[in-house]
């Protein structure tokens, strides 16, 4: 049996949002500045182990405030300040933007591929002899294709479907800015953009910050990951990291080390980038030095 | 609980999610909200016009701006950053919703804010909705009640939607709340089931 160390009642402190309990008596607090309480509320000492029920009538026995309508106005003036100003510090951190560009651009991607497929099917309705076979037609080739139809429309088509990719060339730059800026480390291990969707698969650098690397390794992956989990079927080997060429154009016995490798690193470098939010040229030489060791190339 | 003609409606300014109205009612629909659903199959546990709520999974403040209608005062809480901001812009559009940005789990990081209250709804997606629910029952006033959402996919998605209800009242069975009923929500909801709680005295 352990000791139960019980503290005297005089030295008991609890903290209510309005005053502060210390023996028995309730000390209202000095303002009623919801920046003022709110402050008082994040300050250390106010951290508590432990909820003492009170009732709003404590606020005003101790003389905080008068009336319930008046305990509920202030109460909720001071809890809507601190939502607003916790969505402010999140909302204002570069990475929620990284994140929501890198939707964008997949779903301008999505738009793309969706929209010339739809025209080449349009093309082949029109034109007998064409056939996809034998020849790669897909992005600016399936364009070219288009744009040598006779079809008014399906010219108007195509010059759309050129702005929206060079509306993508465009987006995909702007991140790899951002992200290079925002997670320098990392991006600069595997590209910007495929950072960008590292992040946002995790939803946030900090959360990007605390996950391991075999998750890293795997983000991205959750299908086969569950599917490997729940139903034995093999261990994905790379999410999003496939993406970086380092992984995808290694020999195939060797993708599985180099992902595990790159992961490894990346791990340490978003830890970096989060907590330092500086380029470590030094890190970044060992770490490239492992990756390309991982791919079996002196 | 008002109803007019068979239908939920509470009472309040429209207009907060593009609700439908009947003869200047919100018009509160079971297929949106589990609170509703509850009410349409018979759930008897009111809200009264004095009674304090603390309301956990608050989203978009859909359900809450209804809760709020019925009640004196609700104590949102929500952790996700998107529906939050909604939640803040129908709290100050209502004079008696008390909207926290915290964490559910972390009960004590919004303990110094929330009273007493009569009762706890909550409506979380999370693996361990029970320990949620165990954790806050101390904001709940002795022979309070509480009514929670189990929604069983959130805990397992490949799991007997039966066996997870049946261990959520096995764990809150052991805590200061007493599991009176469990009611599923079908056919408004599938896979959730509303346990009607009462605490302790």
């Amino acid at each position: 049996m352990g000791i139960i160390l019980v503290p005297h009642p005089d030295l008991l402190m609890v903290m209510y949002w309005f005053g502060e309990v210390a023996g028995n008596t309730l000390t209202p607090c000095p303002s009623r500045d919801p920046k003022y309480l709110s402050d008082r509320l994040d300050s250390p000492g106010a951290d508590i182990e432990e909820y003492t029920p009170f009732s709003w009538e404590s606020a005003r026995d101790c003389g905080f405030i008068s009336s319930r309508e008046e305990y509920i106005r202030i109460l909720r003036s001071l809890c809507i300040f601190r939502a607003e100003r916790d969505l402010a510090l999140i909302s204002c951190h570069p990475g929620q933007e990284i994140i929501q560009m890198v939707r964008m651009l997949d779903q301008v991607d999505e738009a793309v591929n969706l929209l010339t497929e739809k025209a080449l099917e349009w093309h082949a309705a029109r034109d007998p002899t064409f056939s996809r076979k034998y020849r790669q037609v897909r992005g600016r080739r399936a364009r070219e294709i288009l744009s040598g139809s006779e079809n008014q429309m399906m010219q108007a088509i195509v010059l759309e479907l050129k702005n929206l990719s060079g509306l993508r060339e465009t987006l995909s730059k702007e991140i790899t800015i951002l992200a290079s800026d925002t997670m320098p480390n990392s991006s600069t291990l595997v590209g910007g953009v495929v950072a960008a969707r590292l992040l946002s698969a995790a939803g946030g650098l900090s959360r990007l910050a605390t996950l391991p690397a075999g998750a890293i390794q795997v983000l991205g992956a959750g299908q086969a990951l569950f599917s490997h989990l729940n139903l034995g079927t093999p261990a994905p080997k790379h999410g999003i990291i496939y993406q970086h060429q380092r992984v995808h154009s290694a020999a195939k016995e060797r993708r599985g080390k180099v992902s595990r490798t790159l992961a490894a690193k990346l791990a340490i470098a978003v830890k970096i980038d989060y907590y330092r939010g500086q380029k470590d040229p030094e890190f970044l030489e060992s770490a490239d030095r492992a990756i390309r060791n991982a791919g079996g190339r002196p | 609980m008002i109803w007019i003609d068979g239908i939920l409606v509470s009472e309040g300014e429209c207009g907060v999610y593009g609700e439908r109205t009947l003869r200047g009612f919100r018009v509160w629909n079971p297929y949106r909200s589990k609170l509703a659903a509850y009410y349409y199959l018979g759930g008897d546990l009111e809200i009264e016009p004095e009674m304090r709520v603390l309301y956990l999974g608050a989203a978009h403040g859909t359900t809450v701006s209804h809760v709020a209608d019925y009640s004196e005062i609700t104590y949102a809480v929500e952790n996700a950053y998107a529906p939050m901001r909604d939640l803040i812009a129908v709290a100050s559009r209502r004079k008696n919703i008390i909207p926290i940005f915290a964490d559910a789990t972390l009960p004590l990081f919004y303990a110094p804010l929330v009273e007493s209250v009569d009762m706890l709804f909550q409506d979380v997606a999370h693996p361990d909705q029970a320990g949620i629910a165990m954790k806050n029952s101390m904001f709940i006033r002795p022979e309070g009640h509480a009514l929670i959402v189990i929604k069983a996919r959130s805990v397992d998605v490949s799991r007997n939607p039966g066996d997870i209800v049946d261990e959520a009242c096995r764990v809150l069975d052991n805590s200061l709340l007493a599991v009176r009923k469990v009611m599923w929500l079908e056919p408004y909801h599938h896979d959730h089931a509303m346990l009607v709680c009462k605490k302790v005295p």
